[in-house]
């Protein structure tokens, strides 16, 4: 786990390592040349969920096995609660793209928590925004598909508004559908699992900072292994949020995605 | 003034650099509001799937679309305290 990270620079200089450039979690994966972590942990990712969905249906069968129907209900659950709940009649068709979007971030989220992996693939700013651009790009392309150069006019001036209301309605919106939309999906993800990730790793590193500085005898051993375990326990608990906060915010992206489908196919609601 | 800066210096940290503290400090700062919205937007819904749990679906959904409305502020504040710090 995050332990590691405590012991892979000297604990008596500094207790947590802290990267040479924060500017790290905004770089682009290298694409040629050289191949990193971060791609490595994208491929396995994808790998595991077509490995899931593949032994999942592989022999289809009426009583199906524990893990099918684990996977059966999550299929269920992407198609009809969200493609279908939030889409409406017709929703079936994104159902495919929302539920490899909700699979891919859940298993990705949860290499956050896999011992010897500890890295949730979404904590490089390049791939929640890779993933809300594919987003936006279908929410663009599907309004102007349904509505042609009409879905303009309804998304910026919502009917019903005032004329003179009309120019300051517009920045808004076009602000707001057009920037802000796409942005914030990708750093809601982001923040999330940059966020979680640290506080998971500066309460258990404190933890065994406090355990290894008694043991060395910088402080008293009352001190340090009363305190470092209460601090371990309470990092364990955080342990047992962020597998509540990585699962709802893969539901969360996959949620918004379908609303912002939604929004293009139906305006004026 | 004096107090703020003094706990810039100290939310530095081992960096030393003051910008990087008054940037947490700011980054709390913006968290309170939507903090205090998102915490409306949600026990309304609540309270409203609890009044009439036939419609829980629909408001679940209303519910997790003002939440990332609200959200969306406290994120921006998240990147500015990245370009700041």
């Amino acid at each position: 786990m995050d332990v590691i990270l405590a012991f892979s620079c000297n604990p008596q200089e500094q207790p947590l390592c802290i990267p040479d450039s924060i500017l790290e979690l905004f770089e682009l994966p290298v694409l040629f040349g050289s191949v990193n972590r971060t791609m490595v942990y994208i491929i396995l990712a994808a790998l595991v969920v077509v490995a899931a969905l593949y032994f999942a249906y592989r022999k289809p069968r009426v009583v199906p096995t524990k893990f099918g129907l684990a996977v059966e209900s999550m299929v269920d659950f992407v198609r009809n609660d969200i493609a279908l709940g939030v889409i409406g009649p017709g929703g079936e068709k994104y159902g495919p793209y929302l539920l490899s979007l909700f699979m891919f971030i859940l298993v990705g989220n949860f290499f956050g928590l896999t011992p010897f992996i500890n890295f949730p693939i979404g904590s490089r700013m390049a791939i929640p925004g890779f993933l809300a651009l594919v987003t936006y790009v279908i929410f663009v392309f599907v309004g102007f598909k349904k509505q042609g150069l009409a879905y303009l006019g309804e998304t910026l001036w919502p009917p019903g508004v005032p004329v003179a209301l009309r120019p300051l309605i517009g920045v808004i919106e076009l602000v707001s559908i057009f920037i802000v939309r796409p942005f914030s999906l990708a750093v809601r993800l982001f923040a999330n699992l940059v966020a979680g990730h640290t506080m998971l790793a500066l309460l258990l590193g404190s933890g065994v900072y406090f355990v290894w500085t008694a043991a060395n005898g910088d402080i008293s051993f009352l001190k340090g292994f009363v305190v470092g375990p209460l601090w371990f326990v309470f990092g364990m608990a955080i342990f047992l949020l962020e597998i509540l906060v990585l699962t709802l915010q893969a539901y969360i992206f996959t949620l918004l995605s379908a609303v912002y489908i939604e929004s293009s196919l139906n305006p004026a609601h | 003034m004096d107090a703020l800066m003094i706990l810039a210096q100290e939310g530095a940290g081992l960096t030393g650099n003051v910008g990087s503290g008054l940037a947490a400090i700011g980054y709390g700062l913006g968290a309170i509001g939507p903090g205090i919205g998102v915490g409306i937007v949600a026990g309304n819904a609540v309270q409203a799937m609890a009044r009439q749990p036939e419609v829980a679906g629909m408001l679940r959904t209303n519910m997790f679309i003002g939440m990332a409305l609200s959200e969306a502020l406290a994120l921006i504040g998240f990147v500015v305290f990245f370009l700041a710090g």
